[in-house]
């Protein structure tokens, strides 16, 4: 186990190089000149040259790649274009708000979807199974943005009972870090909730219909028992895989919910420096998901060998 | 004395989108307190089903159970579902025809023996373990202190059986019913297994009820016979009875395309296994006449027309034919 972990700590090092590369190449594969929009419209080719040079922009690739690398591994992501900030701080001051929302709208995905998925799956076929279906299909249908105004409207606006945007921090208190949360975390979720409640289903159908399923029944283990520790344990792994697969499209959810409900995240800070072409700010941010989900599949890859005893490497 | 478990017409249909399949069809048969009673006839004939239906594993809806069990003298069949599951793996076990699919692979060997007397026994974890330590080897198995944290991926078939048997013996039941329990095993694994049940059966006491295909296992194990054919028992007697004095069509048939020792190459020319000719009916429709009359070689027009009672034609010996007496006497 330790060896494995370690083997995959390790792959991980490659997948992060070629995202380094890539999340480079950004700036000359997107359109746009960035010294030209930082000096102006009024600005004559003299200036937008010296802007180049200052910013490096005509050294040669390979060489700003090499020097960018390094500073990055040493943790400094370059300085913003627009705030001449380290990006590393700006991201850093963003951060709290965007890992909360992640975090509740996993949490509130996982302790729905699951259930409801292991309900639909022992319910085969009534009308509590077509209702989780329904929701299903809905939640994965609409887009966040829509979900997002429909709560904030109702919950917010109509019964008050949430605030309609902003952000609490958590070292203000926990009650208002999560009634500002709660809304965004269940738009963001929505999506996340179907897709978790469908595989969660289709897996459990199948499980449920294995032999040692009878077997435990026939040892007299009761149908919350079968349900929930002899079958979903078996049903782990294209769960949790589906989990992580997700994950990704919660990072993009985000940033949209962000703006939604004005939240001072990540994905205000990218989607305001994507208006900017503010691109060391762009670079850390993309680099920053990029390495959050390479870990989040290397838990994943770590989770199958603790549900799974048949699962080596 | 009652007898332990008592079927009494017992009817198990499925409803079906192509309509209702009559898999079990008013079959009576009693088993005593410690009593080997086998119960045969080939594939599809409702013997799996009799024995889910015992457990109450049937799920209904689709399924349908109709008629009594009586064990102990108690109807499994008016029970509570919380009510039938202190009795599940406590009173009655099971034992399954796949060892290698009947065990849940990501649980240890360990917990999944445990978690019976966890369950009806009440015992601690730590305990639980400790009995199936025990139960590992009384079964058999070698250093049990290590195999009980294993998981069933680790172990041979044969292995897993032996588990399995552990697993239904662990909280020393009144009756153990055994599904095809060496059919998925090797010839020498099945020798073996069928040592250990005979053994722990006097052991602990059990009745079994040994559900097969294999006549061999039959007359290894049982004391008596039940034959069953498309959902109806056909023939009940003694072992001796229904080898030696098969009175049903059916069970002659059964007898005569069992392969014998000495009968093919010892002696001058290999006889030939008889086969049953024809196919089991279809148990979709309601079968008028004697199920068997398609394929019986003695087929006569009353047979047809009417279904046959099942009747004590010698004493603890039951046929379901209208020429049992003629059997009889050329017996």
């Amino acid at each position: 186990m330790f060896a494995y972990t370690v083997r995959r700590v390790i792959a991980t090092i490659p997948v992060m190089a070629v995202v380094a590369l890539f999340v480079f190449s950004l700036l000359y594969i997107a359109p746009g000149d960035p010294a030209a929009i930082i000096a102006g419209d009024q600005a004559t080719p003299e200036d937008v040259e010296r802007i180049r040079e200052s910013l490096g922009l005509d050294r040669p690739f390979l060489l700003r790649f090499t020097e960018w690398l390094f500073r990055v591994l040493q943790g400094d992501l370059g300085v913003s274009i627009f705030t001449n900030l380290p990006v590393s701080h700006m991201i850093q001051q963003r951060l709290e708000p965007t890992f909360s929302l992640m975090a509740l709208t996993l949490v509130i995905a996982l302790s729905f979807a699951i259930p409801m998925g292991v309900l639909a799956a022992w319910k085969q076929g009534t009308w509590i199974d077509r209702l989780v279906m329904v929701f299903a299909v809905m939640g994965f249908s609409v887009p966040v943005f829509v979900v997002g105004y429909v709560l904030a409207y109702t919950f917010a606006l109509q019964l008050d009972w949430f605030p309609v945007q902003g952000y609490s921090p958590l070292a203000n208190g926990f009650g208002g870090w999560l009634s500002n949360l709660m809304l965004p975390a269940i738009a963001l979720g929505s999506a996340f909730i179907a897709l978790i409640a469908r595989i969660t289903r289709a897996t459990m159908l199948e499980v449920l219909s294995q032999d040692y399923v009878r077997t435990a029944r026939a040892k007299g283990v009761g149908q919350r028992s079968v349900l929930f520790v002899h079958a979903l344990k078996n049903a782990a792994v294209p769960i949790i895989t589906i989990i992580g697969i997700g994950f990704a499209a919660l990072i993009g959810g985000a940033v949209v919910t962000e703006s939604v409900f004005a939240i001072p995240g990540v994905g205000r800070l990218v989607v305001d420096a994507i208006l900017r072409r503010d691109y060391p700010v762009i670079q850390g941010v993309v680099l920053m998901f990029s390495f959050t989900y390479v870990i989040v599949n290397l838990i994943v890859d770590l989770l199958y060998t603790v549900f799974d005893p048949r699962i080596r490497y | 004395m009652p007898p332990l478990l008592e079927v009494q017409n017992l009817q198990t249909h499925f409803g079906t989108l192509d309509g209702v399949v009559r898999a079990v069809e008013g079959v009576s048969f009693h088993i005593d307190a410690g009593e080997t009673v086998a119960v045969v006839g080939e594939s599809g004939c409702g013997k799996s089903v009799t024995a889910m239906s015992i457990m109450r594993l049937i799920q209904t809806p689709p399924g349908k159970i109709a008629g009594k069990i009586l064990f102990q003298g108690r109807d499994l069949l008016e029970l509570t579902e919380p009510e039938m599951q202190a009795i599940r793996g406590k009173d009655i076990s099971m034992v399954f025809q796949e060892p290698m699919t009947s065990l849940n692979p990501v649980l240890t060997v360990g917990r999944q023996i445990g978690e019976t007397v966890m369950l009806h026994e009440g015992l601690s974890a730590k305990d639980a373990e400790q009995r199936a330590i025990e139960m590992l080897t009384l079964v058999g198995i070698p250093a049990p202190a290590r195999r009980v944290r294993e998981y069933p991926h680790q172990l041979s078939g044969g292995m897993r059986q032996r588990v399995m048997i552990a697993m239904a013996l662990a909280c020393s039941p009144q009756l153990l019913v055994a599904d095809e329990p060496t059919t998925a095993l090797d010839v020498t694994i099945q020798a073996q297994i069928l040592e250990l049940m005979r053994d722990l059966k006097t052991r602990v006491g059990a009745a079994i009820m040994l559900i097969t295909h294999d006549l061999g296992v039959v007359a290894e194990m049982a004391q008596r016979v039940v034959v069953m054919y498309a959902g109806r028992k056909v023939e009940e007697g003694s072992v001796e009875d229904i080898f030696l004095h098969p009175l049903h069509p059916y069970t002659r048939g059964l007898m005569g395309a069992m392969p014998k020792l000495g009968s093919s190459l010892t002696t001058t020319g290999r006889t030939k296994l008889t086969e049953i000719e024809g196919q089991v009916p279809s148990l979709r429709k309601p079968i008028i006449g004697c199920a068997f009359a398609g394929r019986c070689p003695e087929v006569t027009d009353v047979c047809r027309r009417m279904a046959p009672a099942i009747e004590e034609k010698a004493p603890a010996h039951w046929v379901a034919c209208h020429y049992a007496a003629r059997a009889m006497a050329a017996a």
